[in-house]
Formats: C-alpha cells, structure tokens, sequence
C-alpha cells in the first residue's frame, strides 16, 4: 500500500471509529445522575488522544473535523456542530501542548483535554445564546471533567501501549 | 492487544445497554390550557404518543369543536335524540354527575350555559343581565343529564342544555396519559396539564417531584411546596382568569347555586390525590364549597388532601400532606397551620 | 512508528497530573466565586410563539428596559422586559389574563397568553427548587 493510501485509510478507521464512541456516548445516562446540560464522557477523545501520540496532530484535527461533521450529518443540527467543534478543537490544541510537558502522563493531558472541552462548549452555548447564562453549568462541568478525563485518560494509557500504531499493521 | 479490544468492546455494550435518552419533553395548546409532559429515562416516542392521548381526548370532550362527542350531546339537546357515548366516556359522565350529588350546589357539569352568559366561553367577559342569568340557570341541573348505561347512551332532558367537562377533562385526560406512558414501560414522568400536576413515579433519582403551590396574590411565590409521587396535584383559584367591571373584580368559578363567581372566602384549593379525576373535580367543587363544608368533606374522606388559602391570610395543609411539605407562606404574611383529623 | 512524547510513554500517573487536576478545580473554584459575587442570578426567559421561540432575554444582564411588540400574533401584544423582571405589558386578546399575570421574575414562572398560543418562560439557577407549580 503506499503511504497516501494507508495514511488515507488509517484516518478513515479512526474517524468510524470516533463516530462509533461519540454515538455510544449519546446513550450514556450521565445526564440523569448529575443533570447538567452538555455532560458526557468524552470516549470519542480517546481517538484525538490516540491519534496525537501514534499519528501526527494533522491527522488528529482531520480526523475531529470529520468526526464532528459526520456526527452532525448523522443526527444532529447546526447548533449542536458548532458546540462539538469548539470544544473539540479546543480539546484537541490544549491536548497537543499538554502532551509537549515532559511531566505529564495521559492521565494529565486527557484531564486538561476534557476541562478544555467543556470550556470550548461552554464558550459557544454563549455565543450562539448571546448572553452569559450558559457560563453558570461552567464551574460544574470542570469538577466533572477532572472525573471523565481521569477515566479517558485511564482507557487512553491502555489504548496508546496495548494497541500498536496503525501504520505497523502489515497490510 | 486482543485485551483492549475486548475491553472496547464490552465498554461499548455497557454503554448502550444503559437507556435512551435521559428526558423528552412535548408543550402544547389543547384543552383550553398549555400542557407540557416530560417524559424521564424513555425516547421522545413516548412523550409524542402521551401528547396524541390527549390531543385525541380534546377531540371527544371539547365543547367547542362541533365535531366532537360532547357538541354532539348538546346539539341534541331536549329532542329525545340519545347519543352513543363509549364507556369510558360515560363512566367520566356518571362520575361528575356523583360529585355534584356528593357536594349539592357546589359542582355540575352542566353550568356551560351560564358560563356563556358571563362571556367565560367566547370573545367578551361581561356581567350578564339579570333575565340572561335567570334564563340560563334554570338550565344547569346534572339530574337531567340522562345516562342509559345498558344502552351506552346519553342525552339531555331539555332544550338548550350544555355540558362542558372544563372541571373534569385535564384529570381525566392525566389517568389516560399515564396509562399510556405505563404501558410504554415508562416509569418517571410529570404531567403539566394547565397546571394541574401529575406526577408519574418519582423523579429519575427516585426522590419524589417537588411542586410548588402557587400564592394566588404573586405567582412568582409559592405557599408551599409538595413532594408528590404518584398522584396529582390539581388546583383551583379565582386569581388566573377574571375580569373588572365597575370596578368589582369577577372570576370564572361559577356557583351553581348563585350563577355568580363563587366567593366562598377562599382564595385557592388545591386538592392531592392518588385518582387524578377525582383531584380535578374537588379542586373545583370545594373552593365553591368553601373552608368548613372542604375540611368536613376531607374528614369524610381518605382518598385525598387539600391546601387551602383563605381570604383571610391563612394556609392551611391537611395532616396527610405533612411529610415532605414545605411551608413557604410565612415570608408572605400567611398565617400556615396543619389541619389534623 | 515510535512514540514521541514522554507524556504517552508513562504507564502511571505523574505529580504533574496532580497539577492540571488541581489547576482545573482551583479554575471551578474561582469561576463559582466569581460568578457568585455578581449575585449569580441567571434568569433567561424565552418567549415562544405557536411552539417556535421568537425572542430570547437574559433578563439578569440587562441594563434597560426592553420591549418587544409581537405583531405577528393573532392579537397582538407588547412585551416588556427589564432588569430581573419580564411582563405582558400590552395585549389585544379578549380576557387580558396574561396581561393580569402582572411581572414574572423567578425561575420556572410563566406567562401564558391562551388565545395567542404565546408562553414566557423563565430558566435560571434557582429553577430546580421545584419542578413544576399548580396554580
């Protein structure tokens, strides 16, 4: 295979593979323990993660801007794009600089990524709303993100080790 | 590496096991009142099929569709014509007919021709002249609503008889729903049916709802407020729908005895019951009724609870209400008092 | 490929971690307070016509008074909004209930206006106090 198409591939696998998470993530009923608007797990940045340490970050953002646009195309409207891309570059630009510090482990960056997240929602609820209400779920939504990117974190340290990179597998 | 696959994949299959999405909820104009249903832990499917029932019950029991059951019983009115009615539907008739003759002059079903005198129905509230009024009286006697149970018929005795299920239909319509939802395997839902508040189960924490029971003199307060579970919490004021004339304040509660708004010194009654129908119908009945013939009633009684808020300043919340009751009145100046046995 | 990060590397959890942690709460921490000292009550009422939402005030960030007149109604009516406060100020509608519903101010209030198929509803921090009114 040549490298293109192998490139090509391995980002077609990973965002089908996001998507798979993201939707997986949608029936999660984290919202009915704590009832706080925009509140999930974050499993589909276990690929952001994956592709940042195994691949390149411009692999990581074409792969998240797919993901978002197919996720939105799939069931999904404007408003719910603008939400997921905003928190998800975010995520993802604070992840590659977090994973740049020599002392962090996953753990770390997957806990900066997820706060990153929900301020990147929060931060476009605010805009779309046009006023400053949303920023009252802000605070919460950090504590929990300090849970979820624990947990993702976790999940990632055993992805990045026990998965080798895709460009290993022999075609 | 086949580990974490396995693990993906069992991580995966937890997740969508899980449930559905967590809430739907469906706001709609029907029955003369907005109506919200939430529906928790089920799809938006079941909150749509709660809305049709009720949409489709608006359709049988309004009095002013003309295509409707009820348009149809009054249209026929006095010309010997019996109206096939379903059984549930004359069971509903046969029920409101036995409040009227629990509480005599405090409920009838057959008030709609005064309401019409006063305007409550249609474009303009006026005070209606005193031969409108007289006229339109003698016309409200529920006796005369004749129901033929073997037969599956109703009709009305004399010309110019109406029926409107104003103080039944949203009761009625929230045991239906909740049929429905149960059915559908839904086990926490709230109704909001023109502010008569049905709760189904409790909440997706499995804590009971908290209603507050509005203050009738600003509705940004409440005179307390309720845990409920199960059961419905229908109230009845003069305070929402009224109108001035000559400066004199005139609500749309009618006292069937009198033809004019009731003043029974009540301001508010909110009934709480486990049979929906029945909590609508009362909150009605006995804010015509007034303080002493509702608390007499209520010590009659096991199957409901009653907050009262009277002309004169005081809340008053009876025994079976207690746990999980908050008062909220003093900050307003009420006087609020537990009502024992 | 190799891994090219130290950060992917570790197979535990590093002080630094800590760090980010502590830094993320201590920003919760501080964004509670923040918003707290501002008084902190969020009240957006929306105002939704036939079931589509016409107009949309956070009335706690308000600084004047607002109106908006709903020419598009059946009976057209004047809203006013003003700092904390929302209200039917106007209406062409024949009973005028909503106009009598008088100022709504709290979380999870209504203003109902029937024959116009109109709500006013308020959304803020203090609305899970109760989770619905009968009146």
């Amino acid at each position: 295979m040549t490298t293109s198409l192998r490139r090509l591939t391995r980002c077609a696998v990973l965002t089908a593979l996001a998507l798979a998470l993201s939707v997986a993530e949608g029936l999660v009923p984290l919202t009915i323990l704590f009832p706080l608007p925009g509140l999930r797990l974050g499993l589909a940045n276990l690929v952001t993660v994956y592709a940042l340490c195994r691949l390149s970050g411009r692999e990581a953002l074409l792969i998240l801007v797919a993901r978002c646009l197919l996720g939105n195309l799939l069931g999904g409207n404007l408003m719910a794009l603008a939400f997921s891309l905003t928190g998800g570059l975010l995520a993802l630009g604070v992840m590659a600089l977090l994973l740049r510090v020599s002392v962090l482990s996953l753990f770390g960056v997957s806990i900066g990524g997820a706060a990153a997240h929900n301020t990147g929602q929060i931060l476009a609820a605010m805009a779309v709303l046009g006023g400053r209400a949303p920023l009252v779920y802000l605070p919460p939504l950090l504590l929990c993100s300090l849970v979820t990117g624990a947990v993702t974190g976790g999940v990632s340290m055993l992805l990045v080790h026990r998965v080798p990179a895709l460009g290993d597998i022999k075609s | 590496m086949k580990r974490a696959i396995s693990f993906l994949l069992i991580a995966i299959f937890l997740l969508l096991a899980g449930c559905g999405t967590p809430s739907a909820q469906e706001q709609f104009f029907t029955m003369d009142t907005v109506m919200s249903i939430t529906v928790n832990g089920k799809g938006a499917a079941e909150a749509a099929a709660a809305r049709q029932e009720v949409e489709g019950l608006n359709a049988l029991l309004s009095r002013t569709d003309g295509d409707s059951l009820i348009s149809r019983l009054n249209a026929h009115a006095g010309d010997g014509t019996a109206v096939e009615v379903d059984s549930d539907i004359l069971e509903l008739l046969s029920f409101a007919k036995s409040i009227s003759q629990l509480l005599p002059g405090c409920f009838d079903i057959t008030i709609a021709p005064v309401m019409d005198a006063w305007g409550f129905t249609g474009e303009e509230r006026h005070v209606p002249d005193a031969a409108d009024l007289a006229r339109a009286m003698a016309l409200v006697d529920s006796g005369k609503l004749l129901l033929d149970e073997e037969a599956g018929t109703a009709r009305l005795a004399e010309a110019g008889m109406s029926v409107d299920l104003g103080s039944v239909a949203k009761g009625y319509a929230a045991a239906r729903t909740e049929e429905v939802l149960r059915e559908a395997g839904v086990t926490s839902a709230l109704l909001d049916l023109g502010r008569n508040i049905t709760a189904v189960g409790p909440k997706a924490d499995g804590a009971p709802w908290r209603v507050g029971v509005a203050d009738p003199a600003d509705s940004s307060r409440y005179l307390c407020i309720l845990s409920l579970e199960d059961a419905t919490a229908s109230t009845s004021g003069g305070y929402e729908r009224w109108f001035e004339e000559n400066g004199v304040r005139y609500h749309h509660i009618i006292d069937p005895k009198t033809g004019y708004p009731a003043s029974s010194g009540l301001q508010s009654v909110t009934v709480v019951s486990q049979n929906h129908l029945l909590a609508d119908a009362l909150s009605t009945a006995l804010f015509v009724a007034g303080e002493e013939e509702a608390l007499d009633f209520w010590r009659s009684r096991d199957d409901f609870e009653l907050v009262l808020c009277t002309e004169d300043g005081r809340v008053l919340a009876t025994e079976g209400l207690e746990a999980g009751l908050e008062f909220r009145g003093e900050e307003q100046g009420y006087d609020c008092q537990m009502v024992r046995r | 490929m190799t891994v090219r990060w130290s950060a992917a590397d570790r197979r535990r959890p590093t002080p630094g971690d800590l760090l980010v942690a502590l830094l993320v709460a201590a920003a919760a921490v501080a964004l509670l307070l923040g918003l707290g000292q501002e008084g902190g009550n969020f009240l957006t009422a929306s105002v939704v016509l036939d079931g589509e939402t016409i107009a949309q005030y956070d009335l706690a960030a308000l600084t004047g008074p607002v109106t908006l007149e709903v020419e598009g109604a059946a009976y057209p009516l004047t809203i006013q909004a003003e700092p904390g406060r929302i209200r039917i100020a106007e209406s062409s509608c024949p009973g005028q209930d909503c106009v009598h519903t008088g100022w709504a101010s709290r979380a999870g209030q209504q203003i109902i206006c029937l024959p116009n198929r109109l709500v006013i509803s308020l959304e803020g921090r203090v609305s899970n106090e109760v989770d619905a009114v009968t009146s």
